[in-house]
């Protein structure tokens, strides 16, 4: 048996949601991550598979999860638009949540970091009490066809937390602010769901 | 050393020419990790057959599961994340479609359940 194999028959158990597998000191361990709707035997059933599939000695972990009926429902921003006013030297970055549109401003003369600026900005106009601020914004890699992947950090400054975001775009500045949603978007989800 | 991303895509392609659902599926994970330079990466389907499955990148165990996995919304997951939706819904419907062609009852049929 592949392990390919191996895995399939594994998932094929009631109630595993993921199988992952390590190997240590001729040791393969088999980890099986199950869901609410696994049975008593579950463990059973995947040490006698493990064992008819794999080559030479394994060992098979259990990892039982809750039920994932409760989980919070996600919420995530929207890039409408990113506009540049060279005349005042300063970027807008639009954003929406459901219907509501907002925009954040930041100045150009900071580089790369306007546009994690101008997308925290407008963050806040829906989270007034977000708590990361701009960090940082570089550029990874320019593509051959001049597409741009940048990082983007954001810290809250009092626990200095770090989120960090990666995203491509037609321009270092588009980029960039898809960086920053990508970085903040799962960690305010739950906030924004109450402004739907 | 890593593989360079042009291997890992003459792989993926090779291997879902050749190989399993499963495998294709991940070799497909392992090329987005390396072409975005991501620290790590899941993708969550949901397949008639199986249900709902997490696939980690480089088969690896989830763990205590600090992502939050097990209530993670279809899609693609990824440290750090990755504002890129063409790659996330086009990785789901390859995973998709590989665990559903490895799930059909007929492994020596041509077509997925």
């Amino acid at each position: 048996m592949s392990l390919d194999e191996l895995e399939l028959e594994l998932r094929r158990l009631r109630g595993v949601l993921a199988v992952g597998f390590q190997e240590s000191d001729g040791l393969l361990l088999v980890e099986l991550q199950a869901g609410p709707d696994a049975y008593p035997e579950l463990a059973r059933d995947a040490t006698l598979i493990a064992n008819q599939g794999a080559v030479g000695p394994v060992a098979v972990e259990v990892v039982r999860w809750g039920d994932r009926a409760n989980a919070p429902r996600e919420t995530r921003l929207r890039l409408v638009e990113i506009t540049n006013d060279p005349a005042v030297g300063e970027l807008q970055v639009r954003l929406a949540l459901g219907d509501d549109e907002v925009v954040g401003r930041a100045s150009t003369d900071h580089g790369l970091l306007a546009p994690v600026e101008a997308t925290v900005a407008a963050i806040r106009v829906f989270l007034p009490e977000l708590r990361f601020l701009p960090g940082w914004a570089r550029l990874v890699e320019t593509t051959p066809d001049r597409r741009f992947l940048v990082v983007a950090s954001v810290t809250d400054p009092d626990t200095q937390e770090h989120r960090r975001g990666a995203a491509e775009g037609a321009s270092p500045v588009a980029a960039a602010t898809r960086a920053t949603l990508a970085a903040l978007n799962r960690t305010i989800a739950l906030d924004l769901a109450p402004l739907l | 050393m890593p593989e360079p991303t042009a291997t890992l895509l003459e792989s993926l392609i090779e291997t879902a020419r050749l190989g399993s659902g499963l495998a294709s599926a991940y070799r497909a994970l392992d090329l987005v990790v390396d072409r975005y330079g991501l620290a790590d990466a899941a993708l969550v389907v949901d397949v008639p057959g199986l249900g709902r499955q997490v696939l980690h990148a480089g088969r690896r165990p989830i763990g205590d599961d600090e992502a939050h996995l097990h209530d993670a919304p279809e899609g693609l997951h990824t440290q750090p994340p990755l504002d890129e939706p063409v790659v996330a819904e086009l990785l789901l419907a390859l995973g998709a479609m590989a665990l559903r062609y490895d799930a059909r009852p007929d492994p020596g049929g041509s077509r997925p359940a």
